[in-house]
């Protein structure tokens, strides 16, 4: 029995400055499915899915999409709701201080009459009808704040359904959901498929991926490569279509003989930020030698971040363990401290972490090295400009001057005023973070010949990347890590994409 | 074409120079309103004293709104310590003037304090200090005012440095700003020249020549005011630590962002709190300059100035929302306030107005700073 459509996408294309996330995508999505939609973070995915949502509206992309056989025009999310769309988003969109039924029918309460005052009565008992039709155990006077996650979903999606939505997209609905609820989640989703919504799941778990969808899309590189019911593809099959793809002089990877032990952890636990007795890194212990890249692979929330950052002393959360640099045990517990031990962080988002956006080019790359730069503390401004002149210049950072402010740059130099702050700290470890993401291909070969620059002059790099390619060409030893956990370690000979991906979504 | 080059330089004119022109229109306004009594040598003094008390907190203040924070307290410090320094006047000069300092030093340390060991926002906290300073500062006087001051402690406000003196220091001092200037240019290599002939620039020069004349014809007058001095001594102190020293670029980068900064290795509450203990000891310099002036401690005095001292900052030019802008748009501002200040005095307008018409300024030039960017 096949269903007719009820959502599709004819060549839709979606150009950021510099890069095209969206190449002539077309898509389907069925009547009363559940489409699993996979790809490597930066596939395209979650583009796609702002353009459902209206959050890109009509005008700023190429491409018709049809719902039910009808040209639609999105132009923003009142008209993705009118369509009948609903997204429900890994952070929930809820008022934890309003109860269930407020926040279900917020902005368009019952009243009495024309009096604009609520019908708490008739508010209360629509919302009763609503979750008991939906099969949701959650009384409507209860506020949000006292439900766990998993309930908050549900209220979400009850409410998505309030506003007669078909089509439902859930992003990445169990990163935050204890095993248990995840069952509740997935028995839902049953009995609303059964009741002829559709809905595109998105995830990174390829068991969840194979438990509960009936058709799969891959994206790679802002294109779908694939169309498939699930049961036609092995999960080896799926991982091939996520990451398969072949430029190998992207990567000018030079191998080095290794030098001494530049930074060691030993059995490192973090603790969650908010969860009292949660972990978000256990158990973690390894070495980076001079010279060495040490490539750390995981899926997002798998604790890579929190594992670096934590090191650096910038995570705001308990860890215990012991780090060495240089052979000495150190206790880092700032930033500061980090740096005078000569470890640098380039952060994941280097426009929340990274730079002062408002603040001069050559002014960001001496923000961490002022120290050396001063005479107790006046900043010598001979010795801070060629400083700068010499990162700029070796870095090859592309601005009119160095009082250029550095919000006006593109990404890729963006990144490369980032690392050139640090480079200017003469680092002895630099650990970092998703060093390539939202710079353009020319711009990431350099970071790359740089990454092997500074890996001869003796660094000992830790790379954290969820970009699998870069990854695999660029480490000399890769870590997974899963659940907070190093699951496999692999050398680079032996490293390959569908290896980390492998053990990254839980595959033992 | 042409026409949108003008528009562009137009544009850049009023961005850079906005409130430097704002209140050139207004001098010269109030100078022909008052039919020339606002710019005689004598009234001039008296808007140089009348500035100096404010001028003095936005100096502070600047550095409190850079990084993203305000005091409100300022006001009721300025009354505290000016009563305190009255009330201990027995002790000497010179010890009652330290003895306040580090009263100043303290209160402004204990907004420091909460706002960063506790993350209490700096709103809250000062406006907590604002009615605690305000109520010591009734309870030591016990509501009254508190005369008979050191003439020696009066001098710092009232007496003038000699014509010769303060000449020679003026003039060494810019000399030492050109000197600056010119070491700064030349350091970066980046094509600069030291200076680069064109309409701006030309600007710039006869704004400085203009601005350097009328001081020096004022301290023809009978020499440069005590407390003036103070205050512009404060001012450059304050120009300089936020350009030329590693605090100064801190307090840009935590008010541009915050989080950013720590992670560069930056000890963001160190450098919060000892902007709010220097905002603390400004405000006592501010007070003791206020209390010689009036030769006495005036527990009722200085209501309001903190919403002056945010008004010049604002004016000046600096975004209440952090990481931006400068002491000397504040001294622009300090001034534009003072001038309105004077001149509606001169006029003899009912006080009520000049509320009404200075917050409409503030308005005025928030509104001028927003369609700049």
């Amino acid at each position: 029995m096949e269903n007719p459509v009820i959502l599709e996408t004819k060549n839709i294309t979606k150009d950021f400055p510099g890069v095209r996330a969206l190449d002539s995508v077309s898509f389907q999505l069925k009547k009363g499915e559940v489409l699993g939609l996979v790809g490597e973070n930066g596939a395209g995915k979650s583009t796609l899915m702002k353009i459902f949502s209206g959050a890109y509206p009509a005008n700023t992309y190429d491409g018709e999409i049809f719902i039910e056989g009808k040209r639609c025009i999105l132009s923003g999310p009142k008209d993705s709701q009118r369509a009948g769309i609903a997204i429900i988003y890994q952070e929930l969109n809820l008022i934890p201080e309003l109860t269930v039924a407020e926040n279900i029918f917020l902005a368009r309460e019952p009243t009495v009459g024309k009096t604009g005052i609520i019908d708490r009565k008739k508010l209360f008992s629509q919302a009763k009808d609503l979750l008991d039709r939906l099969n949701i155990p959650v009384p409507p006077e209860e506020q949000i704040k006292n439900l766990s996650i998993g309930k908050q979903q549900m209220v979400e999606i009850a409410k998505a359904l309030s506003y007669q939505a078909k089509i439902l997209i859930l992003d990445e609905p169990t990163s935050a959901l204890p095993e248990q609820e995840v069952e509740v989640l997935f028995k839902m989703i049953g009995s609303l498929r059964s009741r002829g919504v559709s809905m595109i799941y998105i995830s990174h778990k390829l068991d969840e991926i194979f438990k509960i969808t009936d058709s799969v899309t891959v994206m790679r590189d802002g294109k779908t490569v694939a169309s498939r019911r699930t049961p036609e593809l092995s999960r080896q099959e799926m991982v091939a279509l996520m990451v398969g793809r072949n430029i190998e002089d992207m990567y000018p990877k030079k191998s080095l003989a290794a030098g001494e032990v530049v930074l060691e952890v030993k059995n490192l636990f973090v603790s969650h930020p908010f969860l009292a007795g949660e972990k978000v890194v256990k158990d973690m212990s390894f070495k980076v030698r001079k010279g060495e890249i040490l490539g750390i692979s995981g899926l997002m929330g798998s604790g890579r971040s929190e594992l670096v950052t934590s090191i650096f002393g910038a995570f705001p959360a308990d860890s215990s363990g012991e780090i060495y640099v240089g052979g000495k045990q150190v206790k880092i517990r700032s930033p500061y401290e980090a740096i005078n031990y000569g470890l640098g962080l380039v952060t994941e988002d280097r426009k929340l972490f990274g730079l002062v956006l408002g603040m001069q080019v050559g002014e960001n790359i001496t923000l961490s090295c002022l120290e050396k730069l001063s005479w107790h503390q006046i900043i010598i401004r001979s010795r801070e400009s060629e400083l700068i002149n010499k990162y700029m210049g070796a870095l090859r950072v592309k601005a009119r001057s160095a009082e250029t402010v550095v919000n006006t740059l593109s990404g890729g130099n963006q990144q490369k005023v980032v690392i050139a702050k640090w480079l200017a700290t003469d680092p002895k470890v630099l650990l970092l973070d998703e060093p390539t993401r939202g710079v353009d291909v020319g711009a990431k070969v350099e970071i790359y010949q740089l990454m092997n620059k500074l890996a001869g002059e003796g660094i000992g790099i830790v790379m954290v990347s969820s970009d699998l390619p870069e990854v695999v060409s660029m480490s000399d030893r890769i870590l997974i890590m899963h659940e907070g956990r190093m699951v496999k370690e692999l050398q680079k000979n032996e490293a390959t994409q569908e290896k980390i991906m492998f053990y990254a979504t839980g595959g033992k | 074409m042409k026409n949108q080059d003008k528009n562009g330089l137009v544009r850049a004119i009023i961005g850079k120079y906005g409130n430097l022109i704002g209140l050139i229109v207004l001098i010269v306004l109030t100078t022909i309103l008052t039919n020339g009594t606002f710019f005689t040598q004598r009234n001039l003094i008296n808007v140089l004293r009348q500035v100096s008390v404010n001028g003095i907190l936005a100096v502070g203040m600047t550095l409190v709104i850079i990084t993203g924070g305000i005091d409100l307290s300022v006001g009721s410090v300025v009354a505290l310590t000016g009563v305190i320094v009255a009330l201990i006047q027995p002790l000497g000069t010179t010890a009652a003037i330290a003895l306040t300092l580090l009263i100043g030093a303290m209160i402004g340390g204990w907004n420091g304090f909460f706002i960063t060991k506790f993350r209490i926002p700096s709103f809250i906290i000062t406006l907590g200090m604002m009615t605690i300073a305000r109520g010591l500062a009734l309870v030591f006087s016990k509501g009254e005012a508190i005369s008979g001051l050191n003439d020696s402690f009066s001098a710092i406000s009232e007496s003038y440095i000699s014509p010769v003196i303060s000449l020679t220091v003026f003039g060494f001092l810019c000399l030492l700003i050109v000197f600056l200037y010119v070491k700064e240019r030349r350091s970066s290599g980046y094509e600069r020249k030291i200076f680069t002939f064109n309409f701006i620039s030309v600007l710039n020069v006869m704004f400085i020549a203009a601005a350097i004349a009328v001081l020096v014809w004022l301290i023809g007058f009978r020499g440069m005011p005590a407390g003036v001095a103070v205050f512009l001594g404060i001012a450059f102190l304050g120009a300089y630590t936020l350009n030329q020293t590693r605090f100064g670029r801190y307090v840009y980068a935590i008010g541009g962002n915050e989080e950013a900064s720590r992670l560069s290795g930056i000890n963001v509450r160190t450098v919060k709190f000892l902007v709010f203990l220097i905002m603390g000891v400004l405000a006592a310099i501010s007070g003791m300059v206020l209390a010689a002036r009036l030769n006495s401690g005036v527990p009722t005095s200085g209501v309001m100035f903190e919403l002056d001292a945010i008004a010049s900052v604002v004016i000046g030019g600096t975004s209440l929302s952090g990481g931006y802008g400068s002491v000397g748009g504040s001294i622009i501002g300090a001034f534009i306030i003072g001038t309105l200040n004077n001149g509606m005095q001169l006029l003899h307008i009912d006080p009520f107005y000049q509320e009404i018409a200075k917050g409409a300024i503030i308005i005025g030039a928030v509104l001028m700073d927003r369609k700049k960017k």
